[in-house]
């Protein structure tokens, strides 16, 4: 995949270009908005991860002539300490994702991931199919083989993403505000034990567990 | 007080002003007044020496010019008011009440004109006065000249006394104007110098400085208390900044004391290649990450403090909040071996910032679940009380926290001993304060269901929230 990274604070974005190409990407970096612009236009880029706050063209400003000028790749969008305006206006400016620094490098590989996944699958899909695993999003039922699986509405929304992002990882922050939308604190890992009752409802009694846990970044389900 | 730092202060300047003023009106008072008056005696004195001029030419028309002349001597005799000059055509003189000599200049005799002329008189006391005369010569059909005229002396004293008057009025004016503004500028000036005091000494970083208020009510007294009130505000928010300094570097060095520590040891240890490192630099970035919570805790505390008011309100409906927050937490709360129920009611319109209300239900809820032993209880419920507000309550079955310390657990970073070995903050329930405070609402801390079977007496925390403003 290929990235380019936007961001005018240089250890931090040695720091990302590394973590990105160690996660097997390729990547490109852009000192701030005005050179981003320039970059962008040169193409082929999958994913654009931008910060806020940059000299010259800042990164609400990069966004919306990016959008203006038709181009449509996934942005993910860095911000200091989370100021709910913030997500607000990045996600308004034609953001897709929002991040806030300081983060996780599993955290920022996981939304990328994301994003780039979002655009390949574009159209509109009425079964999901990961392995032996097939979710019917019309009569809402799941399958794993032949057997149906029973699940509550939650569980059902929460697989249902996990399938979208399959053989990806997906953090714990990214499943409460992608699945429940909300942006906060669970103090503790509320996440993990919805995880663990599906887990238990889609891999119980079959040989191999589709549902893994990634350490040290969220959970993964495999094909 | 010296008078060049007097010239400066504004009260004084002031009074000195409006004493220029009122001199310079009085200036122009006393000016008319003169005027006014010189000029209506001298019409009257006209009058009075026309009618008397009348009555002689119509005797004199009547008669001839003895008979005037028996009427002047007539009336120089009984000695009147007037001045009487008759002289036939060649000028000598007929009759006159009068020597040439005390009138000098001698009047303007030119027939049917007006001249004044002064007189020399003779006062009781012997004293010489030389007052002003007013008179009128009429050229009579034998050639012969009369001339009447009349003392303005009268007149003369009393506008002399109006004036002496009205410079006494004056000069009180101004010695009283200057004193009662000496005065008061005095009086002004001591209760600015108490103000400016205290200015200066919180200049120098006293805080504990406060105006002495009298009960006067003035407006510098006003100005006092408003000081007074402002300095009470700012050392209120200093103190709490410093707490809350304090508390922040009291809570956030003892992780980075630990992270310090276990850095230390992992670089000897890989020093001395006894271990990779890579453990201890998990736990540190595990501590690292704890204290970016607490930063993140202390910022929304601040930035809803600072937002005087609900940042980014949007009305939705509170009984959905509940149900996220109930499902998002029961199976949390089940995997512990708690039971856990929620009692919702429907339609419960609030106006509120979604996500950091959510981030106080979630607190409270995860204290609760938290602090509850296994095998207990927590009951979340949301319900319109009967006052029309919306009240969230979450009731566990815990340890709860006694009375005397249901206040002070609100309060930042602090953490009763019995939570110490706890994981968390000690920021969770003070922003919750935060939030409900910036909503307008409230948080109320009460026992909860008592103690039975070694459980309790458990905790119920309310927060409190306005309902939805009418309409929309």
């Amino acid at each position: 995949m290929r990235i380019l990274v936007v961001e005018d604070d240089a250890d931090a974005a040695q720091a990302m270009v590394r973590g990105l190409s160690e996660a097997g990407h390729e990547v490109a970096h852009a000192v701030d908005g005005a050179y981003g612009l320039l970059e962008a236009q040169q193409g082929g880029y999958d994913v654009y991860v931008v910060d806020r706050m940059m000299p010259r063209l800042d990164g609400v400003g990069m966004v919306e002539t990016l959008r203006k000028n038709g181009d449509q790749t996934p942005v993910l969008f860095l911000s200091a300490l989370g100021e709910v305006e913030d997500r607000v206006t990045g996600l308004k400016a034609g953001a897709d994702d929002y991040l806030v620094k300081p983060y996780a490098f599993a955290e920022l590989i996981a939304r990328v991931e994301a994003l780039s996944r979002r655009r390949e699958t574009g159209g509109v899909q009425t079964v999901l199919k990961v392995g032996d695993l097939e979710m019917n999003l019309i009569a809402r039922t799941v399958h794993r083989g032949t057997t149906e699986i029973d699940l509550q509405p939650r569980e059902f929304q929460l697989l249902e993403f996990l399938m979208r992002h399959a053989n990806q990882s997906v953090t714990r922050t990214m499943l409460l505000e992608k699945v429940w939308e909300y942006h906060f604190d669970p103090q503790t890992n509320v996440i993990d034990v919805h995880i663990s009752r599906l887990r238990a409802k889609i891999d119980k009694g079959f040989d191999r567990a589709m549902l893994q846990t990634v350490r040290g970044a969220g959970y993964r389900l495999e094909a | 007080m010296r008078l060049p730092s007097l010239l400066r202060r504004t009260p004084f300047r002031l009074t000195l002003l409006f004493l220029a003023l009122f001199a310079t009106a009085a200036s122009a008072i006393l000016a008319y007044v003169y005027i006014a008056s010189a000029a209506e005696a001298r019409a009257q004195a006209e009058a009075s020496v026309q009618a008397e001029a009348d009555i002689l030419l119509a005797i004199y028309n009547a008669r001839d010019i003895d008979a005037l002349n028996m009427a002047l001597i007539e009336r120089i005799s009984r000695s009147g008011p007037y001045v009487y000059v008759l002289t036939d055509a060649s000028g000598a003189f007929i009759s006159r009440n009068l020597d040439a000599s005390p009138i000098d200049p001698a009047p303007d005799t030119r027939a049917g004109q007006w001249g004044t002329f002064r007189l020399t008189e003779t006062d009781e006391a012997g004293r010489v006065e030389r007052p002003q005369g007013l008179g009128v010569d009429y050229e009579l059909s034998g050639g012969e000249h009369l001339f009447v005229g009349q003392s303005l002396g009268d007149t003369e004293a009393y506008l002399m006394r109006l004036t002496q008057a009205l410079w006494a009025a004056m000069g009180m004016v101004l010695v009283l104007g200057a004193s009662g503004g000496l005065l008061i500028s005095r009086n002004v000036e001591r209760s600015m110098a108490r103000l400016n005091k205290v200015v200066m000494a919180v200049q120098d970083g006293d805080l504990k400085a406060r105006a002495e208020v009298r009960k006067s009510g003035d407006e510098l007294d006003e100005l006092g208390q408003g000081l007074n009130q402002m300095l009470d505000r700012l050392e209120a928010s200093m103190t709490s900044i410093r707490h809350a300094g304090d508390a922040i570097a009291h809570d956030l060095r003892s992780p980075l004391t630990r992270m310090r520590a276990k850095l230390e040891v992992a670089l000897i240890d890989a020093e001395a290649g006894k271990v990779s490192g890579t453990d201890a630099l998990g736990v540190a970035l595990d501590e690292a990450d704890h204290l970016l919570k607490t930063f993140n805790a202390v910022l929304a505390i601040a930035r809803l403090q600072a937002a005087q008011g609900t940042p980014d309100p949007v009305r939705f409906d509170a009984a959905d909040l509940a149900s996220d927050m109930a499902e998002l937490y029961e199976p949390a709360a089940e995997d512990k071996g708690l039971e856990f129920g929620a009692e919702i009611e429907a339609g419960l319109m609030i106006e509120a910032n979604r996500p950091f209300l959510a981030q106080a239900l979630a607190n409270v809820i995860d204290n609760a679940i938290k602090y509850t032993p296994v095998g207990g209880a927590v009951m979340f419920r949301a319900r319109r009380r009967s006052s029309g507000e919306v009240e969230y309550s979450v009731t566990d079955t815990g340890p709860g926290v006694p009375e005397a310390d249901r206040e002070r657990v609100v309060e930042r970073f602090v953490r009763l001993d019995n939570s110490r070995t706890e994981v968390g903050s000690g920021l969770g329930l003070s922003l919750v304060v935060a939030v409900l405070e910036a909503h307008g609402g409230r948080v109320q801390l009460d026992e909860g269901p008592g103690v039975y079977d070694g459980f309790g007496p458990g905790l119920r925390v309310a927060l409190v929230l306005p309902p939805a403003p009418a309409g929309v």
